[in-house]
């Protein structure tokens, strides 16, 4: 991963509406809960940079958010 | 001006070359409808915009249909489509759980024997009318199962839920008082004595899980709370109501135009007959090509302006979803029907939003599943006649479309 530039994502619990867009992409990263179905990060959050704003970018209700 | 709302235009199939012409007017046009018109928005970027800012162009302000609603009507019907946060976040928690990814894909074999048992029947008839042996049965039962709705009464909701695609055509063919109704017509969906029929039929099985709860989506709805609340009668009863009608009408028009589309050029079926591993963009080709609901209104909660045209608070704006699955800005040689695109950033759900369609993967997953048993027989369609369009502006509705097979 040398020279990839990772970053961490957050979501943002109070307007995600559990569509599950992200966890479709990323499952390792994602998981809906199983009583809300609001998005949790799950482990580190990490992924590389571009990979990250593609996946917030593609949120309907624009619930994750970059960090570093 | 540029009519697109006369719905008898739609009789002749959606009318793309006046669609284009709007789009490739400067700003945005404005588009007289009844004594209350509204701005036209028929490009990719600008439908994007209002999807994406609920807080500018609300849902909830005003009705999400092209016609305006007195105040108490609007509240009668209100679902989760005509509402705005905190209320639509409200609504949309309780029922998102049932239709992620990973929960739908619970539904898959389910689905897939349904297919294969519509298939079959009407490869055994050589054919016949796609609408009503293949794309209606096919999500209606789907959906009721996920409702938890006995199955054998898909014949009857189905034909509610017809009966509501003519609210949108102003060709009612009920009486104000079929199914029993009482309510005044202005406070029911869609203008529609089945709507009351649709509500007493949602109300009934409610009680019925309310006593003796289940493992379905009527029980989760009638006993879930969230944040506290229970859904009020008339939240639960209008909930009904659209999950019945969205789960159902809207993918029988994308399994009709993309069952057309494949009989009408026999060379995409082949590539992906050769090449399965063209399914995904196939579907979202089906999709794109069908757009089932052509429009969704917004009202402007603040002044503002898009595509440099002023808008101001109150002011109606509609989104052509039609419209912007053609923009030659985003798809290549827009009007023709190719499964190997990368470019399908449709509209057919949305925009993007809190709006995004809910039903999306199910969607999804019902027309792959259909597209991959229609693969496993080899069925190859052959169009063996023009479609039944409904006289609608608003869903691209097929009543229907005589296939054979090849």
């Amino acid at each position: 991963m040398n020279g990839v530039e990772m970053v961490r994502v957050v979501v943002d619990a109070e307007k995600c509406i559990g569509i599950g867009q992200c966890e479709l992409l990323e499952p390792e990263i994602f998981r809906l809960d199983d009583e809300t179905a609001i998005s949790v990060v799950v482990g580190d959050g990490l992924l590389p940079c571009d990979r990250a704003s593609l996946i917030a970018d593609k949120c309907p209700s624009a619930s994750i958010s970059i960090g570093r | 001006m540029i009519d697109v709302a006369t719905p008898s235009i739609y009789l002749d199939g959606i009318p793309h070359d006046r669609l284009g012409a709007i789009r490739d007017l400067p700003g945005l046009m404005w588009h007289p409808y009844e004594t209350n018109g509204f701005w036209a928005v028929t490009r990719h970027v600008d439908v994007g915009e209002v999807s994406k800012h609920p807080e500018v162009y609300s849902s909830g302000i005003g009705h999400t249909n092209l016609w305006d609603l007195e105040a108490d009507a609007l509240e009668a019907r209100r679902t989760i489509i005509d509402s705005d946060a905190p209320d639509h976040t409200r609504l949309r928690r309780l029922v998102s759980r049932a239709f992620t990814p990973r929960n739908i894909m619970v539904w898959e074999e389910t689905t897939r024997s349904i297919a294969a048992e519509l298939l079959d029947g009407f490869i055994a008839g050589g054919g016949g009318d796609w609408v009503d042996l293949v794309a209606a049965p096919l999500p209606i039962r789907v959906i009721l199962t996920i409702l938890g709705v006995p199955v054998e009464d898909a014949a009857f909701l189905k034909q509610l839920s017809d009966h509501l695609i003519e609210g949108t055509t102003g060709e009612m063919t009920l009486p104000d008082d079929a199914f029993g109704n009482t309510t005044p017509l202005r406070l029911l969906p869609f203008g529609s004595p089945a709507s009351f029929a649709m509500y007493e039929y949602g109300e009934r099985i409610g009680a019925e899980r309310t006593a003796d709860p289940r493992d379905d989506l009527v029980t989760h709805l009638v006993l879930a709370e969230s944040n506290g609340d229970r859904l009020t009668p008339t939240e639960y009863k209008n909930f009904f109501q659209v999950l019945v009608f969205a789960g159902n009408e809207t993918t029988r028009t994308a399994i009709t135009h993309g069952a057309e589309a494949f009989a009408m050029f026999p060379d995409e079926w082949n590539r992906l007959m050769a090449d399965p591993s063209l399914m995904e963009s196939a579907v979202e080709e089906v999709l794109r090509w069908a757009t089932p609901v052509m429009h969704m209104r917004r009202t402007a909660a603040v002044d503002t302006s898009l595509a440099g045209t002023e808008i101001a608070a109150g002011d109606k704006v509609v989104m052509w979803y039609t419209s912007a699955n053609r923009d030659p800005e985003v798809f290549e040689d827009p009007a023709r029907f190719d499964i190997s695109r990368l470019d399908y950033e449709h509209v057919s759900f949305g925009g993007g939003g809190p709006h995004f369609c809910l039903g999306a993967f199910l969607a999804r997953m019902e027309i792959r599943v259909l597209l991959e048993e229609m693969l496993k027989r080899n069925l190859v369609l052959s169009k063996e006649g023009e479609p039944v369009r409904a006289p609608s502006n608003f869903v691209h509705g097929v009543l229907s479309l005589d296939l054979g097979v090849a």
